[in-house]
């Protein structure tokens, strides 16, 4: 609970409009798309940094607990704020402040919606890459908080590569900017990869300079059926071990084909025990060049059927079916748990093979999705929580699916995050001592440690 | 009972991206993800009921854009009328919302007040009528009531022109019978046209969609039965509605109230499977339509999609399409056609600020592409837009898809 003073503190910067905490309201800002939930003490709705800094101040002051949240899409619980206090939701600075394709460059606060960008630039003939399967609804605050990923990040990078500049304010209420409108900027440290992928226990932030790119003349977009899991995780290895790549390869197992299937009814082949949706873009001739070369490698895996998009809207459906996969497994369980180990791609085919060998030894069903072209695996294991015996499997499963990414020299999540969900592995990744300057860092920047506390850091 | 699907929701948030509430509001709790989580709360008693938690339930459209977008599968109506109706027991219902409720029970009563609306516009003096406003519309912009209820002016059985081509039952809704006759004379005149004997049957009445969203099933029971009464006409071949929530009522809602309450849900699914709107209807049927070929300049049209045709199958795509086929229109689509307009039932009323910044969006995106009709299968977001909309010169008119089309048949 915050007392009625620190409360009043609080109503004075943005009006009682624009600060909530009654029980309902509270309810509705205690979760993201993760399991945990926390009610938060208050919610707070600035609208300008100015706002941000005050806040920042008032809570520093009073050592409240602050978790930043854009649309509370992430699926760690990165929003979620674990230690209470305030919540700071960015729904309301959500204008694009400057679009500059001559430069390549725009500016946005941070509750700007990805898509809306998308829809802002496409009259320009220009995108921003990044494209997390919540892009119609997450932020691009909660983008960059995570350093989100999607799909289409196998070719183009994914959100870190696209900040040229932000401004941020400090858990102090101190405002710092860094970067500029330049795409070569070396000017001091590079302090957007820290800020980028914080999980919003460094700074809040404001305001974002984002690189955007010309939309390719041409997209071609292929599903690939196999007969054999192993043969499609391999002719994935194989297409980019020749040195193409694609702007996407998404690969998914029997079970998840059949439940995206059974929710949208787009004919996809049942039969498949793996798919492949794969994609490129580019210069038109350059696109039919590679797509050749493609089903040369699809057709020497021994791919048994190879259908192409015949127009924008079959594309669509496609990729519309592949962004509900988590949705549609949310449906089959009270819980749903998807996981978000990351392997090089010549290990996908290990990796793959391994997720099936655990989750079968713990009596799971698992649905195997991936951005397999960049070794990005999402396992995904509808659960009940209330399950308690089941809940232990599914734990032990994912602490030995950590495990044997570490070993295969992969990584705990790709694009994700650690949130609450997986501190507890960091020291499978990482040495003490590089704990120990996460933590020298976080107590730099943040000293009161007011910054989304209880997270990873 | 429904405990385990709410658990389904994986709080993905994608519906939060086509619910035209939150996208006004921009607040959690008024998103469809938070209703779900604050339906779960108050059923496993975390929350109480309170005025703030029913406001924050009404403060839905009950567009359905939400489960059109879920992939999750969760049947959001089903969980916001029985909250609606819970809230109602606990905290009660406004006046207004009340006597509304009470007075769609009965077609007596709606026939009723639709008279005395009518005597009292008569003699409402004008400068009354014009600063006053119901919600977010002034009252000299509410459509005047029809002169005689459209099902008495045009009878129980209605002969078509030439050859017969089959018989179709006509449920007309009560805005088509008391406010729109353009739309049921159309709707009796297309069909006329068309070859079909149509049968309007007298015992019909309000489909209780308004009654079952303000969570007073009890009180829709008797209406809905007298409909499926009405309705079962064994030798008609299609039951034609023109209005989207009447045909949502008829084709979904109906059979699950039958079965909800353990009664025969036979009759209601049969009607429910020859439910038909009248566009696409005449859209199936285009060829046995002809037109006036005498037309010296094509007509400017647009469209507006209400939420319940979009969200049935994305309904509106084809209502497009058959707006496209007519050579006497020049058909340009607004840049938002099928957003939400705001009307949504009574939340113009109950809601009137966010209503009518939803509806002002619409009718500039409309007034950029200049139609001379804008067209609407939707009685309430006709009553919204031509409402919201100034007096300018050159504004569009609000009329229903049908009468657009009516108007270019070549006279038999």
């Amino acid at each position: 609970m915050i007392d009625d003073k620190i409360k009043n503190k609080f109503i004075d910067i943005t009006g009682k409009d624009r600060f909530l905490d009654r029980i309902e309201e509270l309810v509705s800002y205690s979760y993201d798309a993760f399991t945990e939930e926390v009610l938060p003490d208050a919610v707070i709705f600035p609208e300008t940094a100015k706002e941000v800094c005050h806040i920042m101040k008032t809570a520093s002051m009073y050592k409240i607990p602050v978790t930043a949240r854009g649309a509370g899409t992430s699926i760690c619980g990165a929003p979620v704020p674990a230690k209470k206090g305030i919540v700071i939701c960015f729904s309301r600075m959500d204008r694009i402040i400057e679009i500059n394709t001559r430069d390549r460059y725009i500016i946005v606060q941070p509750g700007v919606i990805n898509a809306d960008i998308q829809k802002a630039l496409a009259p320009f003939n220009f995108f921003y890459p990044p494209d997390p399967g919540s892009m119609s609804v997450s932020t691009i605050g909660g983008n960059i908080a995570q350093n989100a990923g999607g799909p289409r990040c196998l070719k183009y990078g994914v959100t870190m590569d696209y900040i040229l500049g932000m401004e941020v304010v400090l858990g102090t209420g101190k405002k710092v900017r860094f970067g500029s409108r330049n795409v070569k900027d070396v000017t001091g440290y590079k302090l957007a990869s820290l800020f980028c992928g914080s999980e919003g226990t460094l700074g809040i932030i404001t305001k974002a300079i984002l690189k955007v790119v010309p939309i390719p003349e041409a997209v071609r977009t292929v599903m690939v059926s196999f007969d054999n899991l192993d043969n499609t995780a391999r002719a994935v290895a194989d297409i980019i071990g020749s040195g193409i790549i694609p702007a996407a390869v998404e690969l998914m197992d029997q079970f998840t084909l059949n439940a995206i299937e059974d929710a949208a009814g787009l004919g996809l082949d049942r039969q498949a025990k793996g798919t492949l949706l794969i994609e490129i873009d580019g210069i038109r001739e350059a696109c039919d060049r590679e797509m050749q070369l493609i089903i040369r490698k699809l057709k020497q895996n021994y791919a048994t059927g190879i259908k192409e998009a015949a127009s924008g809207s079959e594309r669509e459906n496609l990729w519309t079916a592949r962004r509900s996969a988590y949705g549609v497994f949310a449906k089959l369980a009270p819980d749903i748990i998807s996981e978000d180990v990351t392997v090089p791609v010549t290990k996908v085919p290990e990796m793959i093979r391994k997720i099936i060998e655990i989750t079968e030894k713990y009596g799971l069903k698992a649905g195997i999705l991936a951005h397999a072209g960049d070794g990005n695996m999402h396992p995904m294991i509808p659960t009940d929580r209330q399950n308690k015996e089941e809940w232990e499997r599914v734990k032990s499963a994912f602490g030995e699916i950590f495990q044997a990414a570490a070993d295969l020299g992969g990584t705990l999540s790709g694009e994700h995050g650690i949130g609450f969900a997986k501190s507890e592995y960091l020291p499978l990744v990482m040495n003490r001592d590089t704990i120990e300057l996460m933590q020298t860092i976080k107590k730099a920047v943040d000293p009161d440690l007011i910054l989304n506390p209880g997270k990873f850091v | 009972m429904k405990t385990h699907n709410i658990q389904n929701c994986g709080k993905c948030g994608l519906c939060l991206s086509v619910c035209p509430v939150y996208a006004q509001i921009k607040q959690e709790q008024v998103s469809p993800r938070a209703k779900l989580r604050l339906i779960k709360a108050f059923r496993n008693k975390n929350i109480e009921s309170s005025a703030l938690l029913k406001d924050i339930m009404s403060k839905c459209l009950m567009c359905g854009s939400c489960t059109a977008a879920c992939p999750s599968g969760i049947d959001h109506f089903a969980w916001f009328m029985d909250m609606r109706s819970d809230m109602k027991k606990s905290q009660g219902q406004s006046p207004a919302i009340k006597s509304l409720i009470h007075l769609l029970g009965r077609e007596y009563r709606i026939r009723f007040s639709a008279g005395l609306a009518k005597a009292g516009r008569k003699v409402i003096p004008d400068r009354f009528a014009d600063s006053y406003k119901l919600g977010s519309i002034p009252i000299r912009k509410f459509p005047r009531f029809n002169e005689i209820p459209l099902r008495r002016s045009a009878g129980s059985c209605i002969s078509p022109n030439g050859k017969k081509q089959g018989k179709l039952v006509y449920f007309t809704g009560c805005a088509t019978n008391y406010l729109y006759e353009d739309t049921g004379n159309a709707v009796i005149g297309v069909l006329k046209h068309m070859g079909y004997e149509i049968i309007i049957p007298e015992g019909q009445t309000c489909c209780s969609i308004p009654i079952l969203f303000h969570g007073a099933p009890d009180k829709a029971f008797k209406n809905i039965r007298a409909n499926i009464k009405a309705l079962a006409i064994e030798d008609a071949e299609a039951v034609i509605v023109d209005c989207p929530t009447c045909g949502y009522a008829l084709e979904h809602e109906y059979p699950r109230f039958m079965e909800n309450n353990s009664l025969d849900s036979e009759p209601a699914c049969t009607i429910a499977s020859k439910t038909v709107h009248i566009l696409n209807f005449i859209d199936k049927h285009f060829n046995l339509l002809e037109f006036n070929k005498k037309f010296t300049r094509k007509i400017r049209i647009s469209y507006h999609a209400p939420c319940h045709t979009k969200n049935n199958n994305q309904a509106h795509l084809r209502i497009e399409r058959l707006l496209k086929k007519l050579e006497f229109a020049d058909y340009r689509p607004t840049s938002d056609a099928d957003v939400c307009c705001g009307g949504g039932g009574t939340f113009f009323y109950e809601f009137a600020s966010i209503s009518h910044k939803m509806a002002m969006e619409k009718i500039k995106n409309a007034k950029a592409v200049n139609p001379r009709f804008w067209l609407t299968d939707c009685p309430v977001c006709r009553m919204n837009l031509a409402g919201t909309m100034d007096d300018d010169k050159g504004c569009p008119e609000l009329t229903h898809p049908v009468s657009f089309i009516y108007s270019g048949l070549k006279q038999k």
